[in-house]
């Protein structure tokens, strides 16, 4: 017999209880309107969040997030990224770097679902957003609009699946990379991004 | 450091007693992991019911395991991956080595995984001419010291920040002997810097997987660092090795463990990363894994279905009742020689290990009841270890001494006036010997067993007294 039969087969013999399936879990509502609390969380986390009107004012908020941090004016946009059609103008000196960002660099991605009961990013992996451009960079800067931001975890696997074939990944992002390793205690950009801002983009 | 063995625990344990860095490190699950999982639970609010819910799901998926497994098969072969399946420890390396060599792998980076600690999968690798490298950072640490790990999601918490800098002077050898490692930060830095040129160079990755999903073919992994994704996503070759209970029916049902999982283990609500990985990158995708693999091991977990100790394959490995022992919690990890430790190691290394070299693990119980109160899943594991004490005892293995004292206890028990005289006897001794504490440490013919326990001192009235009294 293969393994696998015989895995099976030891499964099938063995078996005596016989549990029923629950019933579907309720998590708890949301305490306040979605957006906020899908920001206080995201603050928990680690997470810098600031609320922007309009799209078109994402490249002067990329700018500033770099200055405050002392980064390189520079923000690396994966090719096709749907951030390429905005006017970059109303950022001078900023420059737009499309290689694969560096342990150092800032990378910039449009989110397409938030999970308001964690402040947790959705990311899907798609040509426009290669997965590991969440892991790569020094800093991430994701975009999110109001709308796409849902209560739970459930919500967002349901969108998924309605909108048809599976990724090959689904990454959530709450907070920048952290580990406890050494001593029980927090430090913050282990392997992936030391730092995440979030800007909330309000619907037109 | 050598590796100590199942069967060396008592003596292990005693020395454990006076480490002095170890007693430091013990101190702090308390203050960090415990209580901040007692601060997450009441964040959350009604932590029962979703206890229960955590209990129902893995219950309900266990008592289907074969056609959930056959179906998270299937949808991984759907969309291009493979999946394999190993009776036991040796089936898994040859496999894993056999992926390997298919796909020209030399270099492969490795994220945290504790059934990779059970098939002792680094050194066959490395027997075998493969570079192992883990990258999650304890396990960094402690596969540069050549130690097991202590804890099972915190490997590396037995070392002092000055340990690991002693270590990356010694092994990052490239870099300037001279530069400061005095700060945690600089020693997460260099980690960062030394690991990332390892992960754009590997072959292959290889990781674990938190839960696996039925309904879609998922596997879940959960992570602070982000290293289990460039493990994931930077190599061609990504090979998830798990046990065959991780299956559950859906995404829905792993949302629900989720929120079980990261509070109980470290207090967070969500951990920083979260990976649902489905299967191999398409064509025109930029990254992730063109090959994908699921190793499915059962290594006598079958075994357990049907028997009094199968709710412990409902465990999601959260290490709250290791948190939580008062056993673990003066000996640490590395005393009990085995990958898993804690009052999950007593309940699985019977098991895994036979219950005669794993005795000592059963044995070394207060049965004080805290981690079956503390764990998300409410397995029951005081009772698991009493089932695999009176397996022990009904195979002819337990200590002559022990044998004696439980018959003289049959004999008294038999007889209630005899019975009554004894425990009202041994109580009063007790009582004397706790004080104020209420503890007792040592009673003369007890050496052996006091050596790594303490025992509550009787409080109040005898069962007999109280029975009596009611009626
Ligand atoms: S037995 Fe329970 S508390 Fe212990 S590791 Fe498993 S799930 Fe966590």
């Amino acid at each position: 017999m293969s393994a696998r039969d015989e895995i099976l087969s030891a499964i099938r013999t063995r078996r005596v209880k016989n549990a029923p399936r629950p019933a579907r879990y309720a998590p708890p509502p949301p305490e306040s309107d979605l957006v906020k609390q899908f920001a206080d969380r995201a603050r928990r986390t680690a997470a810098e969040v600031q609320i922007l009107n309009d799209l078109s004012d994402v490249p002067a908020a990329v700018a500033d997030i770099l200055r405050g941090k002392n980064m390189e004016a520079a923000i690396h946009l994966p090719p096709h990224s749907p951030f390429a059609a905005l006017d970059w103008k109303t950022a001078p000196g900023l420059s737009l770097e499309s290689k694969s960002p560096g342990p150092d660099d800032a990378a910039l991605a449009l989110v397409p679902f938030g999970i308001a009961e964690t402040g947790t990013l959705v990311n899907p992996a798609r040509d426009s957003a290669p997965a590991s451009w969440h892991f790569r960079p020094g800093l991430e800067i994701a975009v999110i609009h109001t709308r796409d931001i849902l209560p739970h975890m459930e919500n967002v696997f349901a969108r998924i699946k309605q909108s048809g074939a599976l990724p090959h990944t689904i990454n959530f992002v709450s907070g920048p990379s952290r580990t406890g390793d050494i001593e029980q205690t927090l430090e913050l950009g282990a392997h992936g991004p030391k730092a995440l801002a979030i800007l909330i983009v309000e619907e037109a | 450091m050598t590796a100590s063995t199942p069967q060396e625990f008592p003596a292990e344990a005693h020395a454990a007693l006076s480490d002095e860095t170890l007693k430091v490190a013990l101190r702090r699950l308390k203050t960090h992991f415990a209580l901040g999982r007692q601060l997450a639970f009441t964040r959350y609010g009604d932590m029962e019911a979703l206890r229960e819910q955590g209990r129902a799901i893995r219950d309900y998926a266990l008592s289907r395991l074969d056609s959930l497994l056959e179906s998270f098969e299937r949808q991984v072969k759907s969309r291009g991956g493979q999946v394999h399946w190993a009776r036991d420890a040796k089936e898994a390396r040859d496999i894993i080595l056999k992926i390997l060599r298919e796909t020209g792998a030399k270099t492969v980076t490795k994220g945290k995984s504790m059934v990779s600690e059970e098939i002792a999968l680094n050194p066959f690798l490395e027997a075998n001419g493969m570079h192992p490298v883990e990258t999650d950072l304890g396990e960094y640490i402690i596969q540069l010291r050549k130690e097991p790990p202590s804890h099972i999601i915190a490997p590396a918490f037995h070392l002092s920040k000055e340990q690991v800098a002693e270590t990356f002077r010694e092994s990052h050898t490239e870099l300037d002997p001279r530069r400061s490692l005095e700060e945690r930060t600089t020693l997460v830095l260099e980690a960062r810097r030394m690991l990332r040129a390892q992960f754009e160079a590997a072959d292959a990755g290889i990781t674990g997987a938190n839960f696996l999903s039925a309904e879609e073919g998922a596997a879940v992994i959960v992570t602070n660092e982000g290293n289990g994704d460039l493990t994931r996503l930077l190599p061609k070759t990504h090979i998830v090795l798990t046990g065959i209970e991780k299956v559950v029916a859906d995404l829905d049902d792993v949302s629900v463990l989720l929120r079980l999982l990261t509070r109980s283990a470290t207090g967070q609500d969500i951990s920083s990363y979260v990976t649902v990985m489905l299967g191999p990158r398409n064509a025109k995708e930029a990254d992730g894994p063109e090959n994908f693999h699921i190793v499915l091991l059962d290594n006598g977990r079958s075994r357990l279905i049907g028997t009094e100790a199968e709710d412990v394959l409902r465990c999601i490995r959260c290490a709250a009742c290791l948190n939580h022992c008062p056993i673990y919690g003066a000996v640490g990890g590395h005393s009990y020689g085995a990958t898993y430790s804690g009052p999950i190691g007593a309940a699985l290394n019977p098991n895994l290990l036979g219950v005669s070299a794993a005795r000592h693990h059963t044995n070394a119980s207060t049965f004080c009841g805290r981690c079956a109160e503390v764990c998300p899943v409410k397995i029951p594991l005081p009772k698991i270890m009493r089932y695999w004490r009176a397996r022990e005892y009904a195979s002819g293995l337990a200590p002559k001494a022990m044998t004696f004292g439980l018959g003289l206890w049959a004999f008294a028990a038999k007889r209630p006036a005899l019975y009554r005289f004894f425990s009202a006897t041994v109580a009063w001794t007790l009582r004397k010997l706790g004080g104020k504490k209420g503890h007792v440490h040592a009673l003369p013919i007890m050496n052996g067993w006091f050596a790594v326990r303490d025992f509550p001192a009787p409080q109040g009235k005898s069962f007999h007294h109280l029975w009596a009294h009611r009626k």
